[in-house]
């Protein structure tokens, strides 16, 4: 059936809809720099969802949890594995992206008769030898990206698309956690609820922009349902492992504004 | 499930070294002799506040000293280290294979391996190297000494090994190497007799490590002794509940000092 090369496209393009489908309600994931490293920020019904891979690199994804741990554990693994066979310093985001992860979700997703990895990703690195390589974001189906400022998993490309100018508009790298905290908050909050409008519109007419109401609903509602979750990597901490899940302390002043 | 540690994930991916766990090197005898330089002195003790740790700094092949420097006290988390003795090269394999497996589970499981469980490690890699150690070119002795923050095991502990990986805990004092034997009964003797070393301060019982290093490097050629015109000082760590931390080569100078002796 599918040794006919149109069949094969369209098993591909089944997937994509598949895919589309099922990522479609995710809560965005928000990476940004800023002055001491890097801040990542999502919402979590309970478990969480942001991680460490190795001294300065984090992890997060939105998707199904069990194909999230699955890729989060094969990437851990690439690290430590390269880290013990040459040195912590050769562990860098490109290699475990574009040689380790990248390859991984793309043979699983051209695996027409297996399940894909139903995951976005995103990663970040603190100071890469090219600034522009601090982030990098995986689709579902192993096409990946990088940027030096600011990056964005969602369920929907417009909610990603709103998030990611919501960020560059205010975009400040030299920002203090507690600013670069309410700017991740409010672009998490633009995502949120376009990807609910996505949900709600089918048509394709431009949706409205999003009210302060809209944000503050969006995220006292994530508030209600489990928590909103960052993490940063801190190039301040003293010791090797740079990653820090912020308290809730932390995030209290970015919060007060939507309670 | 699958595997959740890194040494099965090395063998997995058939990348674990071949010193641990391989065939043994087919060699007739004792291997080569003067190959491998195992002379050492290590000395940990607990005080008041924690555990200190010390190594001299000699490396020695048969009646060659081949290097002055070496460290043989190694960190290998922000609350446990390891101190060697034995063949180097997989003396700092196993340090290493040790840091990066600890590690990896805590990213991987989200918790930190429990104390059994870095001793039951650490054993593994100890019974891999087995066929090394059989041959005379390979066997490594260590101590590993922790700090626990939490829990029912709150507080520091010394363990040591034997070459088959398994783990003793000893209460006051441990030392390892081949200068350890002239220490060991001075040890003893002080701790039951003079002040027990669980009620003394740091200056108090850095001061009482360091004469016991140079005690031991005045009978045990193996055994590196303090040089200041080369700015050669022994290794010495505190393990405490605030982590671990060097004590600091102008610290020992000054208590070189007041015990008055010239290296």
């Amino acid at each position: 059936m599918l040794d006919e090369p149109y069949r094969w496209v369209e098993a591909i393009r089944n997937r994509r809809e598949y895919l589309a489908d099922q990522l479609e309600g995710a809560s965005p994931v928000v990476a940004v720099s800023y002055a001491d490293g890097v801040l990542l920020l999502t919402s979590t019904p309970g478990p969480r969802k942001l991680f460490e891979v190795y001294n300065q690199v984090a992890f997060a994804g939105v998707g199904h949890p069990a194909d999230i741990e699955k890729l989060r554990k094969a990437i851990i693994d690439i690290a430590h594995v390269e880290s013990f066979n040459l040195s912590a310093s050769d562990v860098s985001l490109q290699r475990l992206v574009a040689f380790g992860l990248g390859p991984v979700i793309k043979a699983a997703f051209d695996e027409i008769f297996r399940s894909p990895h139903i995951a976005r990703v995103v990663v970040a690195e603190l100071d890469p030898s090219d600034p522009l390589e601090t982030f990098y974001t995986i689709d579902a189906d192993g096409s990946f990206a990088s940027s030096a400022d600011a990056a964005v998993v969602s369920g929907t490309m417009d909610s990603a698309d709103a998030i990611v100018q919501h960020l560059l508009s205010g975009n400040d790298r030299t920002a203090s956690l507690d600013a670069a905290l309410l700017r991740a908050l409010e672009a998490w909050a633009v995502g949120r609820v376009r990807g609910e409008q996505d949900d709600a519109n089918e048509t394709e007419q431009e949706p409205d922009a999003v009210t302060d109401e809209q944000m503050i609903a969006a995220v006292r509602a994530a508030l209600e349902a489990g928590r909103i979750e960052a993490a940063v990597l801190d190039r301040t901490l003293p010791a090797k492992t740079k990653f820090r899940l912020l308290s809730e302390s932390d995030l209290e002043g970015a919060l007060a504004r939507f309670r | 499930m699958e595997s959740t540690d890194f040494l099965s994930l090395l063998k997995e991916r058939g990348q674990l070294p071949s010193v641990h766990g391989a065939e043994a090197l087919k060699t007739e005898g004792s291997g080569p002799a003067g190959m491998h330089t195992e002379g050492t002195t290590i000395l940990a003790l607990r005080y008041r506040d924690g555990v200190l740790v010390a190594g001299d700094r000699r490396a020695t092949a048969g009646n060659v000293v081949v290097y002055d420097r070496a460290a043989k006290v190694l960190s290998v988390d922000d609350r446990s280290v390891l101190a060697l003795s034995g063949s180097p090269a997989n003396a700092y394999e196993i340090a290493r294979l040790l840091e990066i497996s600890f590690q990896h589970y805590r990213r991987t499981q989200l918790q930190e391996l429990s104390l059994d469980g870095r001793l039951r490690t650490l054993s593994r890699l100890l019974k891999d190297n087995l066929p090394m150690a059989m041959q005379g070119i390979g066997a490594v002795v260590p101590i590993y000494i922790t700090h626990e923050h939490t829990g029912p095991q709150a507080g520091g502990h010394i363990y040591f090994y034997d070459v088959l990986g398994a783990n003793f805990e000893t209460v006051d004092f441990c030392t390892t190497g081949s200068g350890s034997p002239i220490i060991r009964g001075a040890l003893y003797f002080l701790n039951r007799w003079e002040r027990p070393f669980a009620e003394r301060d740091e200056a108090d019982a850095l001061r009482l490590v360091l004469q016991m290093l140079e005690t031991a490097a005045e009978f045990d050629t193996a055994t590196g002794g303090f040089r200041s015109t080369a700015a050669i000082y022994p290794q010495v760590m505190r393990v405490t509940g605030d982590g671990i931390t060097d004590i600091s080569d102008a610290d020992l100078a000054m208590h070189y000092d007041s015990l008055q002796v010239r290296g």
